[in-house]
């Protein structure tokens, strides 16, 4: 009991550490790039008044001196008082509340597909006639490809060309397949490389030989024994993934014009609106801290080792 | 030529249309731009331009609040290409002789779409709105500098007292920024009325998904059509959808996947493409009145505090091809100080802005700059050297390569010039901080008083924000003089004459380099019908459109 405890305390600890390092970073970016962020309130170039100056000024107590400046936020940040945007005039936790789930449901079903893609092709180099170096090949391409360019050649090619996916977000839910795609291509050719060497080393490990022996069938063999190995390291690296597929939701909201906090934090840095800049990214650590969480779990539960080694 | 045939072919169709006539009864009105409009329906426009952060024109004041709230609020004037003042919601305005007092005349039986009603009471409540510093308006706030206060004479006339004489009062009301909003709507408070501003427009905000669209239905009361309107009465369209797409490419993709139907800030490349093939993709270009698109340059530096230097500078490159084949011809090198859209700006074709590198190279060297060895010049151990920041949310790709042929060619000369791509806000930082030898930066405003805000040395103390609006850095007398005047001479004779001698000041300093003129480059699908842009500052105007499906 108290070692559960333990490690549940040593866990939140260091949630909030890294929560409490990504704000100070951020804090410093954000104060180091040159702007003023009278600009940003009152909206870039403005030729406001005296008073409206002074007025935002106040309001957003950019008078205070940095170091005051910086225990405000991280008072706020930790008291879920996350303030008010500069720039949309909104409460930071509305926004985020309202754009989190469009990127959410994105980076997910980006996830199950880059899944799905990875199995198949660690799948078909494995049993298939296929050369598993052109798969592999594959792989590395697709894994070393930016996502805006991806991007680009998807519309070009489903939309401009075939016409059978729409190039921009729109209600219809078909309409998350193309960006969907360009953030699980990379991430595929990643997966898939790592799932295609351990099931490999599986198919040679002496209990593979021994039931293959025993005449267990191909099928069986895969269901029983290398499904498991081959899942296994998609998860752990399920953490990583999902983490670069919300960065990669910043480019591909842009591009499909979808909604999302990636999109609300590309405009959000560049007219230098800190309180929602910390609020998304804040955010986003939380989202990626408690994913790796759940994925140890997850990764206790496949492979009884995992949480014997812990 | 291909028109001429078709038209030629046209009656021909006609005639074979009615002999067979028995066996269809189908009409294509898809190439004669019109038949009857179409009633009902949604339109969606995916424009480029940054999405508000608030949907109230008075706050703040920039051009993505103009494209998203000209449906909804309207303007007491509108003003035509040429620049006349035609009636909006105000039938007339009329300024005093010694212009102290204004006078407009309002439209009798408009209500905004809350139930308020239009009138003087409102007119008074909306400038009072713009005055009041909580409102932190920008535009609207200068352009009403030199009101004192309105006075309802009457339900449907309001006099304005001026604080000294502003020949550009009615031109600023032309303008979205200035627009007329219900008062019980801006009671309450900036928040809501952000949200969904209330005017007496063809259309009302039904919902805002942040990050995404704008969605508008239709104004089934609308009767108060600007003087340049196709149309009275209510809007044909039913819904009309503005979408945020700031990727050029996947914009372009939409209109051409038929998901959207107008695009704007179309790149010169698709425009020409669209012009070519004489395809379903139709183009819609026109100019933003205020300053043209040009290189400012700041005489506070180093280099260009010698006027032979601007001079050789101006000479250095060649625009006019630069403009011709980056804009594949869809816009024309600009020689004046403002857009061609706006009155009073005069062109200077006299040879102040043509190539020559041969004068440069003299020029450059009567200024005392020797040629190095690297081929850039110097002076007393400095440098020969240009910075220009630019904004890459500002400038198109086509511009920014515009800035790199000038800078490739003045190098031939002996300038060394760097150009630093920067977001809008460290772009701003450069630009307040005189972190620049030239630069290019938009205003738009629709009168000739923008030459007052961008050239009178009024402009080069910062404003309150920190940015500038003069970015030459010249204090002159004189100039600042003629502008001044200009601004309170109603004779548009004499004001004529008042701009074109301050903008032969400008030229003879060799202070801006024109480019060409700020324009809307809208790319719709020849579905769309009776698409305009409404001449308030060249913004797509929906309700006289329609759809033919």
């Amino acid at each position: 009991m108290t070692r559960v405890a333990k490690a549940t305390g040593l866990r939140l600890g260091g949630f909030i550490l890294v929560l409490w390092a990504v704000a100070t970073i951020v804090f410093l970016a954000m104060k180091a790039i040159p702007g003023d962020e009278v600009d940003a309130i009152l909206g870039p170039g403005s030729n406001a008044s005296d008073e409206a100056v002074a007025l935002a000024i106040e309001t957003h107590g950019l008078n205070k001196p940095l170091v005051i400046q910086y225990l405000i936020q991280l008072k706020s940040i930790f008291t879920l008082d996350w303030g008010i945007s500069f720039s949309l005039d909104d409460p930071v936790i509305d926004v985020i509340a309202e754009q989190l789930p469009a990127t959410l449901t994105l980076a997910f079903a980006a996830l199950g597909l880059a899944w799905a893609l990875a199995l198949v092709m660690a799948l078909i180099s494995v049993f298939g006639r296929f050369p598993w170096r052109i798969i592999s090949m594959i792989e590395v391409v697709s894994a070393a490809l930016p996502h805006f360019a991806l991007a680009i050649v998807l519309i070009v090619f489903f939309s401009t060309w075939l016409g059978v996916l729409p190039p921009v977000s729109t209600r219809d839910p078909i309409s998350i397949v193309l960006p969907a795609l360009t953030l699980a291509l990379p991430t595929a050719g990643f997966l898939g490389q790592v799932m295609r060497e351990s099931m490999m080393d599986a198919m040679e490990a002496p209990f593979a030989v021994s039931a293959r022996a025993r005449g267990e069938t191909t099928i069986g063999l895969f269901r029983r024994h290398l499904l498991r190995h081959a899942i296994l390291p998609a998860i752990s690296l399920a953490g990583w993934a999902f983490g670069s597929l919300m960065s990669g939701a910043v480019v591909v909201e842009e591009v499909f014009a979808r909604q999302g906090i990636g999109k609300t934090l590309l405009s959000a840095v560049g007219v230098r609106d800190m309180p929602l800049v910390i609020g998304i990214l804040m955010v986003i650590a939380a989202v990626y801290c408690f994913v790796t969480i759940v994925v140890d779990l997850v990764e206790a539960a496949v492979d009884p080792r995992v949480g014997k080694a812990a | 030529m291909l028109s001429f045939r078709r038209s030629t072919a046209l009656p021909l169709v006609a005639a074979l249309s009615l002999v067979l006539a028995g066996c269809s009864s189908e009409t294509d009105n898809g190439e004669s731009n019109g038949g009857e409009p179409i009633d009902g329906g949604t339109l969606t426009f995916a424009t480029g331009d940054a999405e508000p952060t608030c949907l109230d024109p008075h706050v703040g004041g920039n051009m993505p609040q103009q494209i998203a709230g000209i449906h909804v609020t309207e303007s007491l004037f509108t003003m035509t290409e040429e620049g006349e003042i035609e009636p909006w919601l105000a039938e007339s305005g009329e300024m005093s002789e010694d212009g102290m007092t204004w006078t407009f005349t309002l439209k009798e039986d408009v209500e905004f779409t809350d139930g308020t009603p239009f009138d003087a009471e409102a007119v008074k409540a909306n400038v009072e709105h713009l005055q009041d510093p909580a409102t932190e308006s920008s535009t609207g706030y200068l352009a009403l500098e030199h009101v004192e206060s309105v006075e309802p004479v009457g339900a449907h006339t309001a006099v304005f007292h001026m604080t000294e004489p502003d020949a550009a009062l009615m031109e600023s009301f032309a303008q979205t920024w200035l627009a007329m909003q219900s008062p019980t709507a801006m009671e309450r408070g900036m928040e809501e009325n952000c949200e969904s501003p209330v005017g007496t427009g063809p259309f009302i905000v039904s919902e805002w998904s942040k990050q995404h669209s704008i969605t508008y239905t239709r104004n089934e009361n609308y009767n108060s059509a600007p003087a340049t309107a196709d149309h009275e009465g209510p809007a044909y369209l039913e819904t009309l959808e503005i979408r945020f797409m700031p990727d050029a490419t996947s914009r372009y993709a939409a209109l051409q996947a038929g998901e959207v139907d107008v695009i704007d800030s179309a790149q010169p490349d698709t425009i020409s493409q669209a012009r070519a093939s004489d395809g379903p993709i139709k183009d819609l270009l026109g100019v933003r009145s205020g300053a043209s698109t040009r290189l400012e340059l700041n005489t506070g530096g180093n280099t260009f505090s010698d006027p032979l230097v601007r001079q050789a500078f101006m000479h250095a490159s060649d625009i006019e091809t630069g403009v011709e084949t980056l804009f594949f011809g869809t816009v024309e090198r600009s020689t004046s100080m403002v857009a061609s859209s706006t009155p009073h700006g005069t062109s200077h074709d006299d040879g102040a802005f043509d190539c020559d590198q041969e004068i440069a190279n003299e020029l450059l060297d009567e200024a005392g700059w020797e040629m190095g060895e690297d081929g850039i010049r110097t002076k007393d151990g400095e440098r020969l050297t240009v910075r220009i920041p630019v904004s890459t949310h500002q400038s198109i790709p086509a511009e920014q390569s515009l800035i790199e042929q000038i800078q490739a060619q003045s190098r031939e000369v002996g300038f060394d010039v760097t150009i630093d791509p920067m977001d809008l806000a460290s772009w701003y930082a450069a630009a307040g901080a005189w972190e620049f030898d030239a630069i290019t930066a938009p205003y738009g405003k629709s009168s000739p008083d923008v030459m007052r805000i961008i050239f009178h040395s009024d402009g080069i103390e910062p404003a309150p924000s920190g940015y500038h609006a003069n970015n030459i850095n010249v204090r002159n007398d004189e100039l600042d003089a003629l502008l001044e005047q200009a601004n309170q001479t109603t004779d548009e004779a004499e004001r004529a004459d008042l701009y074109a001698q301050a903008q032969q000041i400008i030229v003879d300093g060799a202070y801006v380099m024109p480019l060409y003129d700020w324009q809307t480059r809208v790319l719709y699908s020849e579905d769309v019908q009776g698409l305009r842009l409404e001449t308030n500052l060249s913004t797509p105007w929906f309700a006289d459109a329609w759809i033919n499906e």
